[in-house]
Parts: C-alpha cells; sequence; structure tokens
C-alpha cells in the first residue's frame, strides 16, 4: 500500500503535448478514478504512472520516492488492461502465479497466494484452463486475480470492465468495489462509465485536454461542479445549459427572450453568463403555470421519462418520475428552481456557491 | 424392379444417365486439377525413379537396360557417398543453425522502431534478392586472395598464417559455401520471423513487464512460445531445402577440395552431368529423397506429440 504523489506531470510526443502538467496527490488506500472524454490523456498518465511510458517533465512519486527513472518491474505496481494481456500459452493458474514465480516466492506461499485469489474471484473450477478457453467475463476475473496475488503498492485499471456486457459489468463493478473494501489498496481506475465513476470512486479526477478540471468526492463533482466541461461531462442525462445576459428576474437570452429565473448573484448582472440545470430538477406542470415550452420527444426509460422540450428556442431536458409526464399535451410549463441552478460566467467558471 | 424404385423414391426417380452425371459430377469437375497434377508432378517422378533401376549413361549407347537394385549395391560400397552424406550433415546443421541465430537476432533488433527502420529492413532482405549463382561467385571472389579483401582481413586479424584461399584449404573448405548460404539465406528467417514477432501484442510485453519480468523473462515467456511455430515450420523447411541446395557448393568449390565439400546433392549433380551416369544419380537421388522423408515423418510426428500435449 502506498501514496502516489504526481507533481507537474507532463507529456509529449514529439512536438505534440498530451498531458500540460497535472498535479495530483493520492492517499494510502484510495480509490481514485480518472474520468474524461476519449483522448484527454488519461491512458497516457495511467501507463507513466505504471512506467509504460516515460515522463516528459515533472515527477511521480510512489511512497515519497521517485520513480521517474524506475522500470515498470521495480515499482511494485499492478495493472489490469482493457484487453486483459493474459498470457495465452499459460494456464488460469500460471498466469496468476506468474509475477510471483518471477520473484522466486517458495512454492507455498504461491499456491496459496493463487488459491486464495481464485476463491475470490470464483475462478477454482478453471485453473487449468487457457484464456483462449475462458469467456470474457472469466478472463477479467484473471486479470485481476493476477493483480491482487502479488499484493501490490497499488493498483492501476485502464477501463477494465469495457468489453463486458452491462449486466456483467454491474457485477464485476459490485466485486471490485468489495474487493477494495477488503484490500484497501491503493487504486487509480480510468472508466468512461458514469456509474463506474460514481460508485467506485472515493475521490474523481475530471480530466480534459490533458489538463485536470477537477478533483473532488462523487457528490461534489455532481453537485457542485467547478466549471462548465465537469457540469456537463458528469451526469447523465447531461445537464442543461442556458446561455445569456443576467438581468434582474431572469436570463436574457441571445434571440431576447427572458427566461424567469430566481434571484441571480448582484455582481453578475449585465455581464454573459451560463446558468446550468441538471434534468431531474427541473421542474414540469401544467400548461399555463410557469414558463411555457413545447414538448419534442418524450423517452421513457422504465426507471423514469426524459422528456426533451423546446424553451425560447433552447433545447431542455427534463427527466421525471412522474409518468403522468407521458400522456402530456404539446405544450407544457417549467420552472427551473432557483436553489439548483449553477452559474458559470463568461470563462465558464463557476460562480457563487 | 421399376416398383421397388418407385416405392422407394416415388418422386424423385431420374434416368439412370442423369444419376451417373450427378454422381461423376466432382470428378469430372476435379478432373482438370488432377491430370495436370499426375502429368507434371507424377510422371516425371515416376519417370526419375525408374531411372535408379536402370543403366542410363549417356555416353554408352548401349545402356538402358533394367539392372535391379545394381546402383544401389554399388552405392552401398560408395566411400564418396558416405562422406558425402557426412557432409551434407555438417552444411545443413552448421547453416541452419547460423541462418536461424542470426535471422532471430536480426528480426528482434528490426522489431524495436528506430529512425530509417524501413530503409534498413529494405536493405537486409536484399541477399534474398540475389540469385545463387551470383552469391556464389560473389563471395568465391570475396575468397579468392587475388581480388577479394578477405584472406587479407583474415590475415590480418591473425586467423590465417598467410593471406590464402579459404575454398582451397581441405581443413576449412566447407566454411566457405557455409558462410556463403548463410549470408544468403538470414532473409528468410529474419522476415518470417519478423513477421511473427509483430503479431505478438505489445501489451503483453507491459503486463509483463509490470510483473517484474526482465527481458530474458520475457522473450522466453513470451516472444519464444509465440515464435515456436513458426520457428518449427521454417526450420524444417529450410532444413530440407538446405540440404537439397547444391547451387553454392558447385559454383564456389565444385565439391572440391579431395570432396571435402561434395554433399549429397552435389554429388548427383556431379554424377549426373560430369560423369554423366543418369541411372547412378537418380539412385543417390532416390535415397536422398528417403532421408529426407524419413526426416520429415520424424518432425510431424514430434509436432504431433506436441500438440496433443497441448
Ligand atoms: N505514441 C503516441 N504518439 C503520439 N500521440 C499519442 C501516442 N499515444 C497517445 N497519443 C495521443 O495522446 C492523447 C491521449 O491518449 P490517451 O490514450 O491517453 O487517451 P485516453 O484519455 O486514454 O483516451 P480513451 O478514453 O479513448 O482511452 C491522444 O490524443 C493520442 O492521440
Ligand atoms: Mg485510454
Amino acid at each position: 500500500m502506498a501514496s502516489i504523489d504526481i507533481k507537474n506531470l507532463k507529456k509529449a510526443y514529439g512536438t505534440f503535448s498530451v498531458l500540460h502538467g497535472i498535479d495530483l496527490l493520492i492517499k494510502d488506500g484510495e480509490f481514485i478514478v480518472l474520468v474524461g472524454p476519449s483522448g484527454c490523456g488519461k491512458s497516457t498518465l495511467l501507463r507513466m504512472i505504471a512506467g509504460l511510458e516515460d515522463v516528459s517533465e515533472g515527477e511521480i512519486q510512489i511512497d515519497g520516492l521517485r520513480v521517474n527513472e524506475r522500470h515498470p518491474k521495480d515499482r511494485d505496481i499492478a495493472m489490469v488492461f482493457q484487453s486483459y494481456a493474459l498470457y495465452p500459452h499459460m494456464t488460469v493458474a500460471e498466469n496468476m502465479s506468474y509475477s510471483l514465480r518471477l520473484r522466486r516466492a517458495a512454492k507455498e506461499t504461491t499456491a496459496r497466494a493463487v488459491s486464495a485469489a481464485s476463491q475470490k474471484l470464483g475462478l477454482d473450477p478453471f485453473l487449468e484452463r487457457r484464456p483462449k478457453a475462458l469467456s470474457g467475463g472469466q478472463r477479467q476475473r484473471v486479470a485481476m486475480g493476477r493483480a491482487i496475488v502479488r499484493q501490490p503498492k497499488a493498483f492501476l485499471f485502464d477501463e477494465p470492465l469495457s468489453n463486458l456486457d452491462a449486466r456483467l459489468r454491474e457485477q464485476m463493478r459490485a466485486e471490485i468495489k468489495k474487493m477494495h473494501a477488503d484490500l484497501k489498496a491503493t487504486s487509480i481506475y480510468v472508466t468512461h462509465d458514469q456509474i463506474e465513476a460514481m460508485t467506485l470512486a472515493d475521490r474523481i479526477v475530471a480530466m480534459h485536454g490533458g489538463v485536470v478540471q477537477q478533483v473532488g468526492s462523487p457528490l461534489e463533482l455532481y453537485d457542485r461542479p467547478a466549471n462548465l466541461f465537469v457540469a456537463g461531462f458528469i451526469g447523465s442525462p447531461g445537464m442543461n445549459f442556458l446561455e445569456g445576459r443576467a438581468e434582474d428576474g431572469g436570463l436574457r437570452l441571445r434571440d431576447g427572450s427572458l427566461v424567469v429565473l430566481g434571484a441571480l448573484s448582484k455582481d453578475l448582472k449585465g455581464q454573459e453568463v451560463t446558468v446550468g440545470v441538471r434534468p431531474e430538477h427541473v421542474v414540469l406542470h401544467h400548461e399555463g403555470e410557469g414558463m411555457s415550452a413545447r414538448v419534442d420527444l418524450i423517452e421513457p426509460t422504465g426507471f423514469g421519462i426524459i422528456v426533451h422540450l423546446q424553451l425560447n428556442g433552447l433545447p431542455i431536458k427534463v427527466f421525471t418520475l412522474d409518468r403522468s409526464a407521458l400522456s402530456c399535451g404539446p405544450n407544457i410549463g417549467v420552472t427551473l428552481p432557483a436553489e439548483h441552478l449553477h452559474l458559470f460566467d463568461a470563462q465558464g467558471i463557476r460562480q457563487g456557491a | 424392379m421399376s416398383v421397388a424404385a418407385t416405392r422407394g423414391a416415388p418422386y424423385h426417380r431420374k434416368p439412370w444417365l442423369k444419376r451417373m452425371a450427378d454422381s461423376s459430377e466432382p470428378y469430372l469437375y476435379s478432373a482438370p486439377a488432377l491430370i495436370l497434377i499426375v502429368v507434371v508432378m507424377l510422371v516425371p517422378l515416376v519417370l526419375g525413379i525408374s531411372y535408379a533401376f536402370r543403366d542410363i549413361q549417356l555416353l554408352n549407347p548401349f545402356s538402358g537396360g533394367y539392372i535391379g537394385l545394381e546402383h544401389f549395391r554399388a552405392l552401398g560400397q560408395d566411400d564418396a557417398f558416405y562422406r558425402a552424406l557426412k557432409n551434407t550433415l555438417w552444411w545443413t546443421g552448421a547453416s541452419v543453425l547460423l541462418q536461424f541465430v542470426f535471422g532471430l537476432i536480426l528480426a528482434l533488433l528490426l522489431d524495436r522502431p528506430f529512425w530509417g527502420r524501413g530503409v534498413v529492413q529494405a536493405l537486409v532482405f536484399l541477399p534474398w534478392a540475389v540469385p545463387s549463382f551470383l552469391a556464389g561467385l560473389n563471395w568465391a571472389w570475396l575468397f579468392n586472395p587475388v581480388i577479394g579483401p578477405l584472406p587479407h582481413w583474415f590475415f590480418a586479424l591473425g586467423l590465417m598464417d598467410e593471406p590464402g584461399n579459404l575454398l582451397s584449404d581441405p581443413r576449412y573448405a566447407m566454411w566457405g559455401p557455409i558462410i556463403a548460404n548463410v549470408w544468403w539465406g538470414i532473409p528468410f528467417f529474419a522476415i518470417t520471423l519478423l513477421a511473427a514477432l509483430q503479431a505478438i501484442p505489445r501489451d503483453l510485453y507491459e503486463a509483463a513487464s509490470i510483473d517484474g519480468a526482465n527481458w530474458f523473462q520475457r522473450f522466453s515467456s513470451i516472444t519464444l512460445p509465440f515464435l515456436a511455430p513458426t520457428i518449427a515450420i521454417t526450420v524444417l523447411l529450410r532444413t530440407v531445402w538446405i540440404s537439397n541446395f547444391a547451387d553454392l557448393i558447385v559454383v564456389m568449390t565444385g565439391g572440391g577440395p579431395a570432396d571435402r565439400t561434395q554433399i549429397v546433392a552435389s554429388y548427383i549433380f556431379t554424377q549426373a552431368f560430369k560423369r554423366l551416369d543418369f541411372g547412378y544419380a537418380s539412385a543417390i537421388a532416390l535415397v536422398l529423397l528417403g532421408l529426407l522423408m524419413i526426416y520429415s515423418m520424424l518432425i510431424i510426428l514430434l509436432r504431433q506429440s506436441l500438440i496433443n500435449k497441448d
């Protein structure tokens, strides 16, 4: 178990800069989830921590020791690849024991570690099989098993569940959570999946374009996104944004119409702002109450209903559990409750509390 | 009979001509290819084999008669043949081993990215494009102290007492064609092994180095298992090929000095085109064919047993 300290880490491929100075302190035993759009440098950051990519600038410390120049094999870190990267010529048991055999661990220790891991992951019936003869989910477990047998200082996961179907992903997600509660190992987990990020993380690191946008607990990112990017990236369906000029009584949109909002902060008056509101916070009424909006599309998800509206020409998504929304007319009333509004200035930085 | 047929297949009764055409259809379709194979491959093979049992000497107009196993009896007492057999083992073993080792090293070097890799790859594969006779001549000249630099370099390095011709030294003459053969054959191994190397998923190496494997451990637990099938098949192919491959020897030494570089294949060539004894040459060829077939069988059995063990 270890803490990982990343200081002003930069990565460039030739003249193409991928990471622009990442600072991140990961505490011992913490579960960190990296999220961000494709190509933002999540895998690059992870692979630099593992030692698979050279550091262009900055420093990585594990337990206070600089590891920039250390070979991956000397960093005592385990990694689970998206492709699993199981050794096809070895059986499941050999795959899992490989790292221990390389370390010349005693035979009994190795056997015990492998059987403990295989028991935990339900791999006992497959120990003598080759990876070829396993299903995707079973391979995923072997990859996990290979990581946990050697009790490394830290675990790195690069989208480990993205090749599994939805149901299996849900199940493995729960198992990873249990495993972390069990082993309390420092973990860094890269994912595209909102729910994985929200459910697994102690802290989420939201990245965009090689820059860390916000670090915080899942609910912090959800409730108080630091900027427009995080606000739009976290949450599904995504947050609604209204752009315009702050005025008394509401927001003056580009087309001149006024959206009635609760009091906007006084010091923003006259400024270009973006107002964000999550779909589940928009309140629907019968036609005539609140602002009038046109109903574009109704998507029942089973759990709830997503209603797509046009409010003064702007698209707004609403998420509601109220099934009467299914039978609403062509027009409907909405209000955007003041206590649920997120306010961003022209630079996209969060304003107010 | 017609009653039975009607009862058996009341709705599918076809005239016998049609049925016959139907059943012979696949044979008719494949007939052209089969006939071609028989004419092109089997007829010459059978003819060649039949020479081994006949007395065929170009210079003797009365030869051509059937003499049974007479050639094989003579072969059994032919010391030159046994020496050629021993030389063949030596020639084939050394050539294949060195070609493989250098080819593998080359493939491993070319597998990692470096500046100008494309050009180097193309250059490395050049020897393969050189006709074998040209390669033989080229190396014969290189070993010739009058025009080639090699003897002078060997002399300067202290490997030789005087800058003489390696090819005329009975002790070391075999090394000449072997070196030429290695130079000529490395690209074959390099190409095939490089293709196999590039098919190995990179993330396996990454996973292994994270698991704590150093270069040798990664090589032995990932690279080798992946290359094994390619190695087996290329070594098998090259062994058969090289033991049959007399071009370089014929061009560089002609089997001399004192038959020191005579291999079975070049011995066949000598018997057929220098002594013009086609019958005897065919008998030797038949023995070589038999030996190579036994070798191939052994390899195939070995492979089978290895696969079954998996
Ligand atoms: N070897 C390389 N040479 C040049 N550019 C590279 C190289 N590897 C990655 N990149 C670039 O670095 C950027 C970040 O890549 P990275 O794989 O870290 O993205 P990611 O956040 O993991 O994306 P994804 O979610 O799709 O996996 C991308 O724009 C990619 O094109
Ligand atoms: Mg990635």
